[in-house]
């Protein structure tokens, strides 16, 4: 075994985000006070940096390319996720620090943390191997606990961290036994191409199967799908509104990107997809229980950041259908996947950027009743919310809209999902109801209370980014349907 | 972009300019909207007067491609049935931004309610004009949203409850529409290897019988809701009572027609055999609504309640038209589309010119109205008329067209073979014309109520006769009530060649249909070489 350092050069994205995220920590010694929201700058630099490192070596990545033994591989899935995981770093150090020195808690790590965060999940997404993914999701759930936690004067972020970190410890366990069993059921293999050559001997044993649900299910948690989203509302809650965005968001595309690839490769074999005994049937329910519980528990909800908790999980459950897709064979669903994870991130953040926008110290404004009058007061971000809430429940013309079309689409294909299409329609209607309860405060109420808001240039940027980009991608989706598209290929 | 480009997104255009321009000039916002409207209208006009009558295919058409890698175009195109209901929605827009109480009574964000109306009218040009269904979903879904705002923001009391209701309603008819859509779309793959969701595509392929029936109910769901057809109409009178004048203008006027417009242009064509089972049912429903909503209008004492329920009545005279599927019945059909269009937009201008004046729409609240208002009370005479049908004005073209193809649907399906197809039109056209008399008797009830009598309330003898704008909105209104009951051989004569050649295209399709119910998807007739884009 020899280490090549040159292969570095194909992770660049991922060494700049650990090398500024460690330069951040350094940096915090020297600053002070309000000179920390500084610090916020270096961290979007960082994602900058590595956005146009993301951009440089798409080309290159036309043919997939393992290294380090099959640890790692660059290839257009993990640079066209990498890029989502990035922007969603790049908007949450842009709703952040408006929103830390409001609520005082300013924290030069907070930022480092974040980058921590997307550099595990870069890796997550290019990892070929059970350990390199182990790693990846253990960098990126620690940073994540962190941030959740990192309110503490506030007892909900405590609360919400604790559930969140025995959770995933939980779910770590999980995983760690399942690639035990899997190791010992193929003969020692751990890289995903190792696993799949193997597997018409290991699924002899039940033990197999057993190594491999428990790895699904610790991502399971890590998307938050029923039943396994107990803790998603209470940490989404109780973390600081731009980390809820980014765990919505970025966690949660992540855990999609690992499942996709590992399902798509070394849990592949049809022997594995089909059958009884197979995933396919499995996700399939799960996918019909996560939207329907996460939609039936949104709408009961009244406190907004809550409603958009749940209504995250219900997303996964539309995301279950392109995964169960795209096992049966239908070619479009992987990019369809992509596609809706890349708009999914862009309404997430933007949606909590505006729950983050509107509170203050004294009141955080969390309940419907609270956004009364808010087009009246503030049109501008009342047409963000919109079209946030809009997109998330997928109405035309935006991202939303098309994320699910595509999505719907790519399942239609297989006529066994039908009911499955029918089941994510249904739902989409019922959270069109929930959605606009929101939008029935901003625009048809009215209200006397004054609104004080966090406000923030930057997050006043991070609110038009994310509104620019979630109408763009639902009237010109084309370029990145073609950038999903070319990710099927191979 | 082509002049039907132009036609669509002009009123887009204007909206974005209009919500550039600050807050307070709502003088300027008035006047932007009205200028985009008008200028649209005469676009429509070029359109009009560039329009072949003697062609029966779409004609002008854009076809850009919009979505490449999902073989998604922009594809707009005109026929002589959407040329007519294009030119209706240019029309009533602008009237409806002149009038000064199409807002409403809450006078507010006059800025944002012009950007809505103007959103509105890009939705609905699209929807009649699109010929890719990607593209008519996304404007079908597009015209929902600005509604939606103006119920919700400049809407009655109840007004929550009705916005919600309308578009929850409306969603779940689109959103099966849309599955239906997309399992079309993979059908069509399978039988040709190729994309599209292009119209003039998928209108070839053919399903088999099961998968066509369920496709078909999925699209008729989505119709019936707009229409409404019995028993799915209950969003339209809290719609109606809530919206405000201007909403209720447009959603009468026009935004009712996509259910039946949907009918001949989708469901029916792309679902022949299973339109022809649903037919008897649906005919059946249309009569039953026609007869409902005479007889629910007849009891209200609430005036915009009345002409809403007048609604359901007269669309279901529409359904039964197209359900003839008769060139005489169809032309029916479409004249009734737009004279319903003229006429209930003139009975909701008078209800909200008369709610404006005295804050009460009960018709108990008014009586001898006549000796104050003569010049308002001389316009309504002639809406109410052309509503009624009688003969010289808009209302009874379509109706008696309606009535005659419907007596005459039999003979025409005889040769067919589908006996049973339309049972007993006798029987269907007898109840239907009843509804002509009940619409009578309501609606000159409620003419009798508002203008004759004592003036025997107070609040009444301040009232002042229509002035300003008002007049130019009730004398276009009249004009056009009068103009589409003496000439309508100018709109049928440009919509004859396409309903003909949609009721031929219809049978031979039918028969394809019917000769092997249970072939797998197929294309038949086959498709024009070269034709595909």
């Amino acid at each position: 075994m020899s280490f090549d350092a040159s292969q570095l050069l194909s992770y660049t994205p991922l060494l700049i985000l650990i090398g500024m995220g460690c330069l951040i920590l350094l940096a915090e010694t020297f600053a002070q006070g309000h000179a920390r929201t500084g610090l916020a700058w270096l961290g979007i630099a960082g994602c900058v940096g590595a956005l146009i490192a993301i951009v440089a070596g798409w080309e290159g990545a036309a043919d997939p390319q393992t290294h380090f033994q099959g640890m790692l591989v660059v290839d257009r899935m993990a640079l066209f996720l990498d890029g989502t995981f990035v922007a969603a770093a790049l908007l949450t150090l842009l709703f952040a620090p408006p929103y830390l020195r409001e609520q005082g808690f300013e924290f030069g790590e907070f930022y480092a943390m974040v980058l921590f965060a997307t550099a595990g999940m870069v890796m997550v997404i290019h990892a070929t191997h059970l350990v390199s993914l182990l790693i990846g999701i253990e960098t990126m759930s620690l940073a994540a606990y962190v941030l959740t936690g990192c309110w503490r004067r506030n007892l909900r972020s405590a609360e919400g961290a604790i559930k969140y970190f025995l959770m995933g410890a939980f779910a770590t366990g999980f995983l760690v036994y399942g690639m035990a069993l899997v190791y010992g059921t193929t003969g020692g293999e751990l890289s995903y191409a190792g696993i799949a050559s193997k597997v018409p001997q290991a699924a002899k044993s039940p033990l197999f199967y057993l190594g491999e649900y428990f790895i699904l299910v610790a991502l399971g948690f890590k998307v938050a799908a029923v039943p396994f989203h107990m803790w998603a509302p209470d940490a989404y809650e109780g973390a600081p509104t731009p980390v809820t965005g980014f765990m919505a968001a970025g966690v949660k595309a992540a855990a999609f990107g690992a499942i996709v690839r590992l399902l798509g490769t070394a849990f592949g074999s049809p022997l594995l997809v089909f059958d009884f005994t197979g995933w396919a049937s499995v996700l399939a329910v799960m996918a019909a229980l996560t939207m329907t519980l996460g939609n039936l528990a949104a709408i009961r909800q009244d406190n907004v950041k809550r409603m958009l908790a749940y209504s995250s999980i219900s997303h996964a459950g539309y995301l279950l259908i392109g995964v169960v897709a795209s096992g049966l064979g239908v070619v479009s669903a992987k990019p369809a996947v992509l596609f809706y994870l890349a708009s999914y991130t862009f309404t997430t953040l933007g949606a909590f950027g505006v729950v983050a926008w509107i509170g203050n110290r004294s009141d955080e404004r969390l309940y419907v009743d609270d956004w009364a009058g808010l087009a009246t007061k503030r049109p501008a971000v009342a047409l963000a919310m919109t079209i946030f809430l809009l997109s998330l429940g997928g109405v035309p013309p935006t991202g939303g809209f098309f994320g699910k079309f595509y999505l719907f689409r790519a399942a239609m294909e297989s006529p066994q999902l039908y009911w499955l299409v029918v089941v994510g329609v249904l739902n989409s209607i019922v959270s069109v109801y929930y959605y606009l309860r929101v939008v029935v405060a901003m625009y048809f109420r009215e209200s006397t209370r004054a609104l004080a808001p966090t406000d923030g240039a930057s997050m006043r940027l991070g609110l038009l980014l994310t509104a620019i980009a979630v109408v763009l991608l639902g009237v010109f989706p084309g370029t990145l349907v073609e950038w999903a598209g070319s990710v099927a290929l191979k | 972009m082509g002049l039907l480009g132009w036609v669509t997104l002009l009123p887009l255009f204007g909206a974005a300019l209009i919500m550039l321009v600050p807050q307070e000039e709502e003088a300027i916002h008035r006047g932007l909207g009205l200028l985009t409207g008008i200028v649209t209208f005469v676009v429509s006009l070029l359109m009009l007067s560039g329009f072949d009558a003697g062609q029966a295919g779409f004609q002008m058409e854009v076809n850009q491609s919009w979505i490449a890698p999902l073989g998604i175009h922009f594809h707009l195109g005109v026929d002589g049935i959407s040329l007519w209901l294009v030119m209706l929605t240019t029309f009533l827009i602008p009237v409806t931004l002149l009038s000064p109480q199409a807002i409403g009574l809450r006078r507010i964000r006059v800025r944002e309610f012009t950007a809505a109306m103007l959103i509105l009218e890009t939705g609905m040009i699209g929807a009649f004009l699109a010929l890719d269904l990607f593209v008519f979903y996304v404007f079908w879904e597009v015209m929902l949203i600005p509604m939606y705002f103006i119920i919700g923001i400049w809407g009655g009391e109840r007004r929550f409850y009705a916005s919600i209701k309308f578009v929850i309603y409306t969603l779940v008819g689109s959103l099966l529409m849309l599955l239906a859509i997309l399992y079309l779309y993979a059908q069509y793959h399978a039988a040709t290897g190729g994309y599209s969701f292009d119209y003039a595509q998928l209108s070839h392929l053919t399903l088999p019988a099961t998968p066509q029936l369920l496709c078909f109910v999925a699209f008729a769901l989505a119709f019936a809701i707009k229409v409404p057809i019995f028993p799915l109409h209950t969003w339209l009178p809290d719609a109606h009572v809530e919206a405000p004048t201007g909403g209720s203008v447009i959603l009468a006027g026009v935004m009712l027609k996509f259910g039946t417009y949907g009918f001949l242009r989708f469901a029916m064509p792309l679902f022949p055999l299973a339109a022809a089972q649903a037919a008897p049912l649906l005919a059946i429903l249309a009569v039953i609504g026609i007869v409902y909503g005479a007889l629910m209008a007849y009891v209200q004492d609430d005036a915009k309640k009345l002409v809403a329920y007048s609604s359901v009545s007269h669309l279901g005279f529409v359904m039964l038209g197209i359900l003839t599927l008769n060139p005489t019945g169809i032309q029916g059909a479409v004249y009734q589309m737009l004279s319903h269009g003229i006429s209930t937009g003139g009975l909701f201008f008078g209800v909200g010119w008369l709610y404006d004046r005295r804050h009460s729409r009960k018709l108990s609240d008014f009586g001898g109205l006549w000796a104050k208002t003569p010049v308002f009370a001389a316009c309504l005479l002639v809406i109410v008329l052309g509503s009624v049908g009688l003969p010289g004005l808009c209302g009874f073209v379509g109706e008696f067209l309606v009535l005659i193809g419907t007596f005459t649907a039999q003979k025409l399906w005889g040769p067919v073979g589908l006996s049973g197809y339309f049972m007993a039109p006798k029987l269907l056209g007898g109840i239907a014309a009843t509804g002509v008399i009940i619409s009578a008797m309501y609606l000159l009830g409620m003419y009798q109520r508002l203008m004759f009598g004592p003036l025997d309330k107070p609040a009444n003898r301040a009232v002042r006769d229509v002035h300003g704008s008002e007049t130019w909105v009730f004398g276009i209104m009249v004009t056009a009530a009068i103009v589409m009951g003496l000439a309508p051989q100018p709109i049928l004569s440009r919509s004859e060649k396409s309903v003909e050649a949609f009721v031929s295209s219809y049978r031979d399709r039918l028969q394809e249909a019917k000769r092997a119910p249970d072939a797998p998807p197929h294309i038949y007739p086959a498709l024009p070489a070269g034709g595909t884009p």
